[in-house]
């Protein structure tokens, strides 16, 4: 475990949710460079309302506490800025664009980084030859060029298109909410081979996930169980092990445990 | 009513015509023809906002602006020389060889109340095409007609296209030109015999202030097949009236539209299918999208009659509103008089889709370019049945000319 990266990412006391729904109530987290964290806890826990507010999605409220992104304020930037200063998040709902081809938007992300970074836009054929080198570690075919975003593809080639994505862009804060639901098992691995794949000093991956499974594969530095909004335990991989085999009624029935 | 400004534009129409008259093609058959046309649409005028086919058009628009006999339009063609089967005439020659087979073949101007372009463009008839297609031809290239109304003067053109049993063809036509001080009318007749194919890609590129109402008709016997790909991509107003008969058993229709009005522009489109014959087929699918004060209307009405037993009908109608000053009315309508049918429709109406949107900026596109993408999209699912590469590429251009950040886009094409 690394404890020397700089800090990417730290929440205190982020009460958010929809108008009329408390759904965060004062969560704390700090993500340090260089690490992977899990993040665990029932359904309706808060977890992918975190991912969405970490990412930007409209129709959220925050009604308290703050988010730091590399030491500027995440909330105040446009989901858009965000993902240009390395925040990526990889959907759970990927959605299917029809008429916008998979490279076109790979390619035009990848530009909007690169532009603002002050970097010229990248030559097309060195481009194409980067994503069929990605695509070949995530097992994905040919066909995939030529589609359009996510248009027809099955629960699991939306998710390793995600990751696709993710490993093309080489995010500095990698958000991976419930990325493993809804994959076989051989799809599991290819999507943690991606995700390790992506295991860098300078980078931060946090991953949402309701089942143990996905840390067969990976090897968080932390894991933390979100429950009601708030992080109840943070421990090592082995917190989900217990987690597996006591299920999440033994975090909840533990007050103050964290 | 004497200071009525239509009756005093067809006044002044009629006073033209009369003169031009003697001149015009076709021998007694059609002068007759167009004689009648004249005092009918003198008796019973155009329509008005009070039909329900016609009341969302912009009709201040239309009054505005003079009805001047045809003065002619600079015609392009382009077709592979010499096909062996395939006859091509401007619409006078072929009126003066055989204006009484041609008077006998289409038929005149309906009783309804709504005919009245049809007959502005029946006492004018004299300028257009004359296309035949032999019976078994099939002819392997696209045949591209380019009408290019003058600046000037308005001109009301006719297009006849005549397929023989088994004929195949790919018509593709491309309206451009005209201006904002006149009304310029069309009329298209459709003969489809027995067994035979058409694929026709029709491309409304006329210039932001002209106004135009284009008129179609098509008769589509046993088994044929008719195709049309229907792009209403410029002009001040422009409204299209439709009628595609599934007259014989087995007959097909498909139609694919999209319509892109900004600015001030209108579109309007009315298409009628009628389902006449047992085991008739149509599918029909408009895409329509509105920004600025844009408006347009899609009305569909489909037609199962008594005899079309067996028939199977889908009707689709998608809606894109991107501003809050634009209007899209769609409105389709199913009439069935028979039992043992198949018919579907639907119609949406609404802005894009927030998901798609924030998919987009998630990835770190900007929101002008993320709207500009995905209205792009839209179209692009309408676009992609145009087979004939230069032509799909030229409408991709003109889609993507009235949207946000078309650098970006123009890397979709």
């Amino acid at each position: 475990m690394s404890n020397n990266g700089a800090t990417i990412l730290r929440i205190e006391n982020l009460h958010a949710g929809i108008p009329g729904r408390k759904i965060l109530k004062g969560l704390n987290l700090e993500v340090r460079a260089g690490e992977m964290h899990a993040i665990m806890g029932p359904n309706g826990s808060g977890k992918s309302t975190l991912a969405s507010v970490l990412a930007g999605r409209p129709g959220y409220e925050i009604t308290a506490g703050s988010v730091t992104y590399l030491g500027q304020d995440l909330l105040a930037m446009a989901p858009e800025e965000r993902a240009r200063q390395g925040v990526f998040l990889a959907f759970q709902y990927p959605v299917e664009i029809p008429g916008v081809n998979n490279v076109y938007l790979l390619k035009a992300a990848y530009n909007a980084r690169r532009k603002h970074r002050g970097e010229p836009e990248v030559d097309a054929f060195e481009f194409l030859e980067l994503v069929r080198g990605k695509m070949k570690l995530m097992g994905m075919n040919e066909s995939f060029l030529s589609r359009g975003v996510n248009e027809g593809f099955s629960g699991g080639e939306k998710k390793r298109n995600e990751v696709l994505q993710m490993t093309v862009l080489e995010p500095t804060l990698a958000l991976l909410d419930e990325t493993d639901s809804g994959l076989d098992i051989d799809a599991l691995k290819v999507v943690s081979q991606g995700v390790n794949s992506l295991r860098d000093p300078s980078r931060a991956i946090v991953m949402v996930t309701h089942y143990q499974r996905l840390l067969d594969h990976v090897q968080p530095d932390q894991v933390h169980v979100l429950a009601d909004g708030r992080i109840l335990r943070t421990g090592d991989r082995t917190l989900a092990l217990e987690l597996e085999r006591r299920g999440y009624d033994w975090v909840q029935a533990a007050p103050g445990a964290a | 009513m004497k200071s009525d400004p239509r009756q005093h534009a067809l006044n002044t129409l009629a006073e033209q015509l009369g003169q031009l008259s003697p001149g015009l093609p076709g021998g007694s058959a059609w002068s007759a023809r167009r004689h009648q046309a004249l005092q009918r649409l003198l008796a019973e005028g155009l329509p008005d906002k009070r039909n329900e086919n016609w009341r969302y058009l912009d009709w201040a628009e239309l009054d505005r602006r003079s009805l001047t006999a045809p003065a002619g339009l600079h015609g392009g063609l382009a077709h592979p020389p010499g096909t062996p089967g395939l006859e091509i005439l401007p619409l006078g020659e072929a009126l003066e060889r055989e204006g009484e087979r041609l008077a006998a073949l289409l038929p005149l101007p309906g009783s309804e109340s709504d005919t009245g372009f049809d007959l502005l463009a029946e006492a004018s008839t004299g300028t257009g095409w004359w296309v035949r297609v032999a019976a078994g031809v099939e002819v392997g290239e696209p045949l591209q007609i380019l009408h290019q109304r003058k600046p000037d003067a308005p001109s009301h053109l006719r297009v006849i296209i005549e397929l023989g049993a088994g004929a195949r063809l790919h018509l593709i036509e491309r309206f451009a030109g005209g201006d904002g001080e006149v009304l310029s009318v069309q009329a298209t007749s459709l003969f489809l015999a027995d067994g035979s194919a058409l694929q026709h890609t029709r491309l409304f590129e006329c210039s932001g202030e002209s106004a135009l109402v284009d008129q179609l008709e098509a008769s589509v016997e046993r088994d044929a097949r008719y195709r049309q790909a229907l792009f209403m991509l410029g002009g001040r107003v422009l409204r299209s009236s439709q009628r595609l008969r599934l007259r014989g058993r087995g007959a097909e229709a498909e139609l694919d539209g999209l319509f892109v009005v900004d600015g001030q522009r209108q579109a309007d489109l009315y298409t009628v299918i009628d389902h006449e014959g047992p085991q008739t087929r149509s599918r029909e699918r408009v895409h329509g999208v509105a920004s600025g004060r844009g408006r347009a209307a899609f009305n569909g009405r489909i037609l199962v009659g008594p005899a079309a037993a067996g028939s199977d009908s889908s009707q689709t109608s998608r809606n894109l509103l991107l501003s809050p000053t634009a209007e899209i009315n769609a409105r389709p309508q199913l009439e069935i008089l028979t039992d043992e049918v198949k018919c579907s429709h639907g119609a949406t109406t609404g802005s894009l889709d927030p998901d798609q949107l924030f998919y987009l900026l998630s990835r770190g596109i900007d929101p002008e370019t993320a709207r500009g993408i995905l209205t792009y999209a839209f179209c692009e699912d309408v676009v992609g049945v145009v087979t004939d590469p230069a032509v799909r590429r030229r409408i991709e251009e003109l889609v993507a000319g009235q949207l946000p950040d078309r650098d970006l886009i123009q890397e979709l094409l």
